[in-house]
C-alpha cells in the first residue's frame, strides 16, 4: 500500500510551488461559564505576521438561541468551519423541528474536526452555551477534535497570558481563603474585560476591540469593548 | 529546544512604594525531568541589591561567581556598595563581553538606590541589552504567563505586604501553567531597613 | 457515524481514486468515519506546517495498569500540555468504553478520544449482533486493526484496553504502530519510566484491593512529581468481575504533602524506638 502523503514530486525532478496551506491570523478568545449564564468573547483584530488586515473581524459566531462558538487560529478555516456548522444546524432543525442542544453541538464539532484529522482545520475553538439543565457550559477543543468541558477557557495568541489569571480569579487556584460566593455575571464580565485589556498590552495580535456575547436562558446579548489600536 | 529552556525556571521582579521584590521558582530540571526542587534563582548582591537569573543553570552559576568577584573588586576600590543601576551596567557589559558566544541566561536586577532609597529594577537579554521599567520585569520559561499576570495584578505604590501578595500570586499562577518551572517558590522583599525572605509552598508537579 | 456531509463538500479537492486505492485492502468497517486525506501534489510544505500544528495537539501523560489476583488497577494523571504550556490540569484520561471495559489515553488526545468512542460503538454493535459481551481480546483487536490500517498516517496513540470477560481479567496495550500486547503490567506515556520503577518494586500478585489501588496511585504520583509533562489529578479505577469502579480522584499536590507528613511521622517513630 502506498501512502499518497509522501512528497513524490521531490524525486521526479519537476519544480512545484510549496503547498503551505496554514497561516496564523492571531487573536484571543475567552469563555467563562456560570450557574445560569455563560460569557464568550473574542477580539476583532486580524493579522498575519506584523501586518494588521482589519480591526473588525468577528471571532464570535452564533449557532443557536443559546449557543455560540468562538474561534481563534486561521480565519479562513474558522469561517469555513462556522459555515459548515451552520448548515448542519439548519439541517438538524428542519429534520427534527427543534434546535440542537449545546451538548450535541459539542460532540458534533469534535467529530467535524476529527473528520479532518489528516488535513486539520487550523482552529482553536470554544463552544459556549446553556445546557439542557439550564446551566452555563463551555467546551474547549484542540485543532483535531479532542474536547472537554472546562471551568474557564482561553484560546489563541493571548491564551498563555490570560489563562493563569483566570485560574487565579475564577478557579481560585493558590488562594488560602476561597470565597464561598458563586461567580456572578457582573464579576465574570469585568474579568473578561480586564483580561482582554491586559492581553492587549502585551500581545501584538490582540487589540482593537472585543466582542462579548452574554448568554442566558432569555437569549444572547452582545457588548463591545474598545481596546488599544496600537 | 532552546538552550534557555534546558533547565527551566522563572524569575520576576516588581517595584513597590519604597521597596522592590524579586521572586523565583525552585525547580532544577534537565529537559522534562525534575532533578531538584531547592534551587533559588535570585541572590542578594549586597544589603540593597538583588540579582535574579533564569536560563542555563551552569551559566547562571558561573556568571554569579563572576559578578560576586567584580562587585567585591568594586567595593575594595570604591569603599562603598555598588548602586543597583551601576550594577545593571556591570551585568550588561559582562554579558556583552561574550557577544559572539553568549552565556545562556537572562538576568533581572532589583534594588534600592541612593540616600532616599529610590526603587530600581531592570532586566537584560542574554547579550546585555538593558530594559528599564517602572513596574515589573519577567524572565524565564513562564515569562508569557508572568506578563499576563503582572499586567493584571500590579498597581503603583504598593506597600511591602501588598507587594509580597501580588508577586507571590503572579509567580504561583504563572508557573502552574508552565511545565518546566514551579515546585515551590521564593520571594525576596527589599525595604530600606531589611531584606525579607519568604518561601512559598507550591504545586509539586 | 455520518460524516458524509463533510466528504461531499470536500471531494472536489482530494484525489478520490487514490483514497479508495489506499483503503482497498481495509475492511469497510474502518472506512466508515471517512477521514479526509490531503491531496497528492507536493505536500512537503503541508507536512512541515502540519508538524508545527501537531505540536499544538494535547500531549504528555503517565498512565498505568496492572493485573493482580483480585482484578485490574488502572491509574492515570490528568495533565495535557502543548509544548511547555500546560493546556489542562483535569483531563479525563480513562475512557469508559462500557461498564466492563476501560481504555486509557496517552499520546494524541483527539486520536484516543475519537477511536475509543468509536470502539465503544463497535463493542455495542457486537453485543447486539451476537447477544453476548465482547471479550477484551476481541475489543483490543478491533482497535489495533484500525491502528494498523492507518499506519504511517501519523496517528499518535498509546493505550491500554482493560476489562473483565468470561476468561477473567485481561489487560492489553495497543499503540499506533499496530502493536498489541497482552500483559500483567504496563505503563505508557512520557512519565512511564518513573511509574515502572515504583510499580515493579511494589508489585505482587497477592496484593489486597486497597494495597493495589495505593500502589497504582503512588506510582503515578512519583511520575507526576518527576516528569514535568505529567501532573494534576490522579484517577484510580479498579476492575472486578462485576465491571469497573472509580476508586479515587486525588489532587497530586494533596497526596504529596500527605506523603511528606507520613514520612516525617515514620522517622519520628523510628527515633523513639
Amino acid at each position: 500500500m502506498t501512502t499518497h502523503i509522501s512528497p513524490q514530486m521531490a524525486s521526479s525532478g519537476t519544480q512545484h510551488g510549496k503547498f503551505e496551506p496554514y497561516v496564523n491570523n492571531g487573536g484571543t478568545t475567552l469563555a467563562i461559564p456560570g450557574k445560569d449564564f455563560v460569557i464568550a468573547a473574542g477580539d476583532t483584530r486580524l493579522s498575519t505576521g506584523y501586518s494588521i488586515h482589519t480591526r473588525q473581524s468577528s471571532k464570535v459566531f452564533q449557532l443557536t438561541d443559546k449557543c455560540v462558538i468562538v474561534t481563534a487560529g486561521m480565519q479562513s478555516d474558522a469561517s469555513t468551519l462556522h459555515k459548515t456548522m451552520h448548515a448542519r444546524l439548519v439541517h438538524y432543525e428542519h429534520a427534527h423541528g427543534k434546535q440542537m442542544s449545546t451538548e450535541a453541538i459539542g460532540q458534533m464539532l469534535s467529530n467535524m474536526l476529527y473528520g479532518r484529522r489528516f488535513f486539520p482545520y487550523y482552529t482553536f475553538n470554544l463552544v459556549a452555551g446553556i445546557d439542557s439543565k439550564g446551566q452555563g457550559v463551555v467546551y474547549g477543543y484542540d485543532a483535531i477534535g479532542s474536547y472537554q468541558s472546562v471551568e474557564v477557557g482561553a484560546m489563541g495568541t493571548g491564551q498563555s497570558l490570560i489563562q493563569p489569571l483566570l485560574d487565579n480569579q475564577v478557579a481560585y487556584k493558590n488562594h488560602q481563603l476561597v470565597p464561598s460566593k458563586e461567580l456572578d455575571l457582573e464579576r465574570a464580565l469585568s474579568l473578561v474585560k480586564d483580561s482582554f485589556t491586559s492581553a492587549g498590552e502585551r500581545d501584538i495580535y490582540t487589540g482593537d476591540s472585543v466582542e462579548i456575547a452574554i448568554i442566558t436562558q432569555e437569549g444572547i446579548k452582545y457588548e463591545t469593548l474598545q481596546l488599544k489600536q496600537d | 529546544m532552546s538552550i534557555l529552556e534546558y533547565n527551566g525556571g522563572a524569575v520576576v521582579a516588581m517595584l513597590g512604594k519604597n521597596c522592590v521584590a524579586v521572586a523565583s521558582d525552585l525547580r532544577y530540571g534537565i529537559k522534562n525531568t525534575t532533578v531538584g526542587c531547592q534551587m533559588r534563582k535570585a541572590y542578594p548582591i549586597h544589603q540593597k541589591c538583588l540579582l535574579g537569573m533564569a536560563g542555563l543553570a551552569t551559566d547562571v552559576q558561573t556568571f554569579l561567581e563572576k559578578m560576586k568577584f567584580r562587585v567585591n573588586m568594586y567595593k575594595l576600590r570604591e569603599d562603598r556598595d555598588i548602586k543597583p543601576s551601576s550594577f545593571g551596567n556591570m551585568v550588561s557589559s559582562a554579558l556583552y563581553e561574550n557577544r559572539f558566544g553568549p552565556m545562556f541566561l537572562e538576568p533581572v536586577i532589583a534594588g534600592l538606590e541612593g540616600d532616599d532609597n529610590t526603587p530600581f529594577i531592570s532586566s537584560t537579554d542574554l547579550i546585555g541589552a538593558q530594559c528599564f521599567t517602572d513596574n515589573f520585569v519577567v524572565v524565564g520559561t513562564a515569562s508569557e504567563a508572568l506578563y499576563g499576570m503582572c499586567e493584571s495584578l500590579w498597581k503603583p505604590e504598593m506597600e511591602p505586604e501588598d507587594l509580597f501578595e501580588v508577586i507571590s500570586q503572579c509567580l504561583m499562577a504563572s508557573v502552574d501553567r508552565d511545565c518546566n518551572s514551579g515546585w515551590g517558590g521564593i520571594v525576596y522583599i527589599l525595604t530600606p531597613d531589611k531584606l525579607i525572605t519568604k518561601e512559598l509552598k507550591g504545586r509539586q508537579d | 457515524m455520518s460524516l458524509s456531509f463533510l466528504d461531499k463538500s470536500y471531494n472536489a479537492f482530494h484525489d478520490d481514486q487514490s483514497f479508495e486505492e489506499a483503503n482497498s485492502n481495509t475492511l469497510t468497517l474502518y472506512k466508515e468515519p471517512g477521514l479526509v486525506v490531503p491531496p497528492t501534489f507536493n505536500n512537503a510544505g503541508f507536512r512541515d506546517q502540519s508538524h508545527e500544528i501537531a505540536k499544538k495537539f494535547a500531549k504528555g501523560t503517565t498512565t498505568l495498569g496492572f493485573v493482580f489476583n483480585k482484578g485490574i488497577v488502572i491509574a492515570v494523571d490528568s495533565r495535557a500540555s502543548m509544548g511547555n504550556y500546560i493546556s489542562s490540569q483535569n483531563v479525563k484520561k480513562v475512557i469508559e468504553i462500557n461498564p466492563y471495559l476501560l481504555g486509557t489515553m496517552a499520546g494524541g488526545a483527539a486520536d484516543c478520544q475519537f477511536w475509543e468512542r468509536y470502539l465503544g460503538m463497535q463493542c455495542r454493535l457486537y453485543e447486539l449482533r451476537n447477544k453476548r459481551r465482547i471479550t477484551v481480546s476481541a475489543a483490543s483487536k478491533l482497535l489495533v486493526n484500525i491502528m494498523y490500517s492507518y499506519k504511517g498516517y501519523g496517528l499518535s496513540m498509546g493505550t491500554m484496553v482493560a476489562g473483565w470477560d468470561h476468561t477473567g481479567p485481561n489487560l492489553f496495550m495497543v499503540d499506533n504502530d499496530g502493536t498489541r500486547l497482552k500483559g500483567n503490567r504496563f505503563s505508557v506515556g512520557s512519565g512511564s519510566m518513573f511509574a515502572y520503577g515504583v510499580l515493579d518494586s511494589g508489585y505482587r500478585p497477592d496484593l489486597t484491593e486497597e494495597q493495589a489501588c495505593e500502589l497504582g496511585r503512588r506510582a503515578i504520583y512519583h511520575a507526576t512529581h518527576r516528569d514535568s509533562m505529567s501532573g494534576g489529578i490522579i484517577n484510580v479505577y479498579l476492575i472486578r468481575e462485576d465491571g469497573w469502579h472509580k476508586i479515587s480522584s486525588t489532587d497530586m499536590d494533596h497526596l504529596h504533602w500527605n506523603y511528606v507528613e507520613d514520612k516525617k511521622k515514620e522517622i519520628a517513630d523510628r527515633n523513639k524506638l
